[in-house]
């Protein structure tokens, strides 16, 4: 079966076991050109996995992925990371920096991989450092930046190819809110203004609320919405028999 | 106890690491025993004895060296977080660390004990019984006091050495990635390597020109030369680092690619780690050079005996392994910036390229500092 025209990446029915456990049962989805889809549900609940198949990170053991109309799931492992260095971007909850190098040289690692000139890797890092706020971390090494300074760096390096798909995996979980928020505003901002998808995985409503449209995952599975969380077991019943 | 338990669910090749430190042991033990033998056996030279012993020191300080970064890189003496939280926490960890290198070690001992008995002739039942008896002094009984107390030198050293190395620090560890300061040991160790030069000619040039004895023959008073040497192989364990550094610093110089890139700046940061073994290597293999120039020049076969050859090779053995075992630290200590790098899309082969050249940039500079140093060893003490 072909997926439709319209959608940049598709997929139908993922399963996927990880770990003695099935992470996806029978997930299918597709992603507009240009969106910006919230994937959310609480922790445990195949995210993370959905977004590593989807972006050939892992290779689902049935079902079907397909980029811009080009299978992904039967392509080798080379070919996979080929397409996850020149067309994906990706972004972890830690920041996963390398240490060693300087915040500009962080953010132009993937250009300078790509086989791009150092002065035209570096003219365009230091662009979008600026763009992100971070302008004055560009010659700082990853220690001494604070947190949100470091998952913006990240941002900026999954950005600066401007790839065609984002994937971000939950990339506010280790900031503190106001941080997270003004991380995630110039986030999509910027994918917005350049057009690129963002597929978003968060447990957190606000974060979706960002999005355009939102798709809920519960034990691997899509549901239609996440349950709300109750409160404690039997506190109800306690404050009755008071 | 639970270090023993730990082995048993430890991987083979961490189990070959210490396998490799226990023969090492091995060896060190028997050459210790047959200093024992030949002082045993030859009451009247005493000072020959001494010169034995001597030597037995170079191999020791190698196993020693071996044993600490085997203990170093040991999963089971890593801090994990689990392990805490039921309080096996840092210091519980050194422990083990300490108690499984001491295990290692007395293995080793014990093998050597059993293997020199054999050999004398004392435990029968196997080929080669008493194969060595006359070498050994089998005539005279073992002291076994001094036996044991030579077999435990090692042991003792060792696990103190790794329960040094680990000891918990009371100051936080620095954060990954800090920018190290340039080594200073370079011009510490460019005049110890002049000076260990220096003495050397001019002690040589005292002896009665026969060279630096072994202990196969010796002649002369070999104190000096040894000194001379030792001072030499010092600086270049201090030079070691701040060279790997300038290596890195050259490799990522002038616009570099994310190959060169990752390669010199990943050099520069774990110049100590790698550039300290790097520079021992380095003058053991000076030394031999220097020694095959000497020797093999005037088909010393009398100078180099069975034992000379078993010392030598577990020094080079076991620095060697030690350079490895480095390597494979400073790898270890890397895993997790490399799945990023992955994650991002990095191919393993610039991965593999940038440590590929890492290494040749260390080969280029380290291997003529070899040759020159030992040319410069054996000039004064051949003519």
């Amino acid at each position: 079966m072909a997926p439709p025209d319209n959608d940049v990446l598709w997929a139908r029915s993922l399963h996927c076991a990880l770990g003695g456990s099935d992470a996806l049962s029978g997930v299918s989805l597709g992603v507009r050109e240009g969106e910006i889809l919230a994937v959310v549900g609480p922790r445990g609940s195949g995210k993370t996995t959905l977004l590593r198949c989807l972006s050939g990170q892992l290779v689902a053991q049935q079902g079907e992925v397909w980029f811009n109309s080009a299978p992904v799931h039967t392509l080798g492992p080379a070919q996979r990371e080929r397409l996850r260095r020149d067309r994906f971007g990706w972004i972890d909850p830690e920041s996963g920096l390398v240490p060693e190098l300087t915040g500009w040289e962080n953010a132009a690692l993937p250009l300078l991989l790509r086989g791009t000139s150092h002065r035209a890797a570096k003219t365009a890092a230091v662009e979008w450092l600026e763009r992100l706020d971070i302008g004055g971390c560009a010659r700082k090494r990853p220690h001494a930046l604070t947190q949100s300074q470091r998952q913006r760096i990240a941002i900026a390096r999954a950005l600066v190819t401007t790839p065609s798909v984002l994937f971000a995996d939950e990339p506010t979980a280790t900031l503190h809110r106001a941080d997270g928020a003004q991380v995630l505003r110039t986030l999509t901002a910027a994918a917005r203004s350049h057009g690129i998808t963002v597929l978003l995985a968060t447990h957190d409503d606000g974060v979706a609320a960002l999005a355009d449209r939102t798709v809920a995952l519960l034990d691997g599975r899509r549901v239609a919405a996440v349950p709300p969380a109750t409160g404690a077991e039997g506190v109800a019943a306690c404050s009755l028999s008071v | 106890m639970l270090a023993l338990r730990l082995v048993r669910g430890t991987h083979p090749l961490v189990l070959t690491r210490r396998l490799l430190v226990a023969a090492a042991a091995a060896g060190v033990g028997f050459l210790l025993l047959c200093t024992l033998g030949y002082a045993v056996g030859h009451p009247e030279r005493s000072s020959a004895s001494v010169l034995r012993l001597l030597w037995c020191l170079l191999p020791l300080a190698a196993t020693v060296q071996f044993a600490v970064a085997v203990a170093r890189t040991d999963p089971s003496t890593r801090p994990r977080p689990g392990l805490s939280a039921v309080g096996l926490g840092p210091a519980r960890l050194t422990a083990i660390a300490a108690a499984s290198t001491a295990v290692a070690c007395t293995l080793g001992s014990t093998v050597a004990l059993l293997f020199y008995l054999h050999l004398r002739g004392d435990i029968t039942g196997l080929p080669f019984d008493g194969a060595a008896a006359g070498l050994l002094a089998a005539d005279q009984p073992v002291p076994l006091a001094a036996a044991l107390t030579l077999l435990a030198v090692l042991p003792v050293a060792a696990a103190t050495a790794a329960g040094l190395a680990l000891r918990p620090r009371i100051a936080p560890a620095a954060p990954e990635g800090v920018e190290k300061t340039v080594p200073s040991g370079l011009p510490w160790g460019v005049a110890l390597v002049a000076v260990g030069l220096a003495i050397e000619t001019y002690a040589s040039r005292s002896g009665s020109g026969n060279g630096l004895p072994l202990p196969g023959g010796f002649d002369g008073n070999p104190t000096g030369v040894l000194a001379g040497w030792a001072l030499t192989a010092v600086g270049l364990a201090l030079a070691g680092p701040g060279l790997a550094h300038g290596c890195g610093r050259l490799l990522q110089a002038v616009r570099p690619g994310a190959t060169r890139l990752l390669a010199g700046r990943v050099l520069m940061d774990e110049s100590r780690r790698i550039g300290r073994p790097l520079g021992v290597v380095s003058a053991v293999f000076s030394g031999l050079l220097a020694a095959s120039r000497l020797y093999g020049a005037d088909g010393g076969s009398e100078a180099f005996g069975p034992l000379t050859g078993l010392g030598a090779a577990l020094i080079l053995a076991c620095t060697t392994a030690t350079l490895l075992t480095a390597a494979l630290e400073s790898r270890q200590g890397r895993a997790h910036t490399t799945e990023a790098l992955v994650r991002i899309g990095a191919p393993p082969t610039v991965l593999r390229t940038a440590a590929l050249l890492r290494a040749v940039a260390l080969l280029i500079v380290f291997l003529p500092l070899t040759w020159v140093v030992a040319e410069l060893a054996a000039l004064p003490l051949r003519g």
